[in-house]
């Protein structure tokens, strides 16, 4: 099966190869597999609190080219954006940008699933973290 | 409703209209060969329930009576639709044979057979990446990285005996988890064998196929990781 060029463009030139403090609570992890294949990516997103836009985006997938190729497309189009128009990248738009063959969609599907479980991270962290401050203002009342 | 394990008990013979057991290969009245029935499936076909443990020895022996039985050398004179009906058996009765043989490919079977992993399910990856466990997910990449540093040893010139001791140690626990795990089909296997034994709700028996399925696909990663351990190793 022939990779098309921007596949093989990704697959040599990652970008944004690479891991982001994953305790910094500005940071949401994604970690996914893909069982038939056993293939497995990492993608982190760092957001920044005040304006809600990712600024940083790195990932490490150990799979096939198509799945790196996603994977380095996807932290590319993830920079600058918001988290609400993170969740709206859809394993299609990343099928027709990379010319991808109808076997190779579970690839683009993982980085899909990895956007979106790096995302809920943050979301998660985020509102754990409001929780506590919440807790902690209710814990000292103010004089 | 009717339950999925139920297979049609009665077919109709085709050439004389008589009916005939569902299992049955020849029809009992006029003992011409019986095509494939439409409905079919190879536990029934070898005569067998749909069980996870099978004893090997009778499966063959069913294995070696059909075989006999339909073999296109008997039906050489035949008339074309009887040929065609043993040419049809014989070669469904050695995909029934194969799969059914080995204990993972009949768990794949089944659980296609029970509609809870559908080859199209496989094929999109639907669903895949919720149900394995997120531990076996970092384990695995853990693992990668590890086996990517093995390469950098080895390409920065480290000794075998250093690489090699390292990639033996990553081995050990997924080997353990290996053993852990073929334990764990094997329980769950049992489950399933119980169940059939007496009346079941739909939903105890969609509980067991759940925890096989997820069993099923946590092996393709544990044998991958294996798989790319041995590779390195033989370098
Ligand atoms: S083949 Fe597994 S992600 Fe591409």
């Amino acid at each position: 099966m022939a990779y098309s060029n921007k596949v093989i463009d990704h697959y040599e030139n990652p970008r944004n190869v690479g891991s982001l403090p994953k305790d910094n609570p500005n940071v949401g992890t994604g970690l996914v597999g893909a069982p038939e294949c056993g293939d497995v990516m990492k993608l982190q997103v760092q957001v920044n609190p005040e304006t809600g836009v990712i600024d940083d985006a790195k990932f490490k997938t150990f799979g096939c080219g198509s799945a790196i190729a996603s994977s380095s497309l996807a932290t590319e189009w993830l920079k600058g954006k918001t988290v609400d128009q993170a969740l709206a990248i859809k394993n299609t738009d990343i099928v027709t940008e990379l010319s991808l063959p109808p076997v190779k969609i579970h690839c683009s599907v993982l980085a899909e699933d990895a956007i979106k479980a790096a995302i809920n991270d943050y979301k998660k962290k985020q509102s754990v973290t409001a929780k506590t401050v919440a807790a902690q203002e209710k814990a000292q009342p103010t004089v | 409703m009717i339950s999925e394990t139920t297979a049609p008990t009665i077919q109709e013979c085709r050439w004389c209209g008589a009916g005939a057991p569902a299992d049955a290969s020849f029809c009992p009245q006029c003992t011409k060969i019986l095509p494939l029935p439409r409905r079919r499936d190879y536990f029934t076909f070898l005569g067998v329930p749909r069980r996870l443990n099978i004893d090997p020895a009778d499966l063959e022996q069913r294995f070696r009576d059909r075989s006999r039985q339909f073999h296109p050398d008997y039906f050489y004179n035949a008339p074309l639709a009887e040929r065609r009906a043993s040419l049809e058996r014989s070669s469904y009765l050695n995909d029934a044979y194969r799969t059914l043989k080995q204990p993972i490919a009949r768990i794949a079977y089944l659980l296609e057979l029970e509609g809870a992993l559908t080859p199209a399910d496989k094929a999109a990856g639907a669903g895949a990446t919720k149900v394995v466990p997120p531990g076996l997910l970092e384990e695995v990449f853990a693992l990668n990285e590890e086996l990517d540093e093995v390469r950098d040893l080895r390409s920065g010139g480290a000794s075998k005996d250093e690489w090699t001791a390292r990639l033996q140690r990553a081995r050990q626990p997924i080997e353990d988890k290996r053993a852990e795990h073929e334990r764990r089909i094997a329980e769950v296997s049992r489950q399933w064998d119980a169940l059939l034994g007496r009346p079941a709700g739909d939903a105890e028996r969609a509980g067991v196929l759940q925890a096989l399925g997820e069993l099923m696909l946590e092996r393709n990663y544990i044998t991958n990781l294996l798989a790319g351990i041995e590779r390195e190793l033989s370098q």
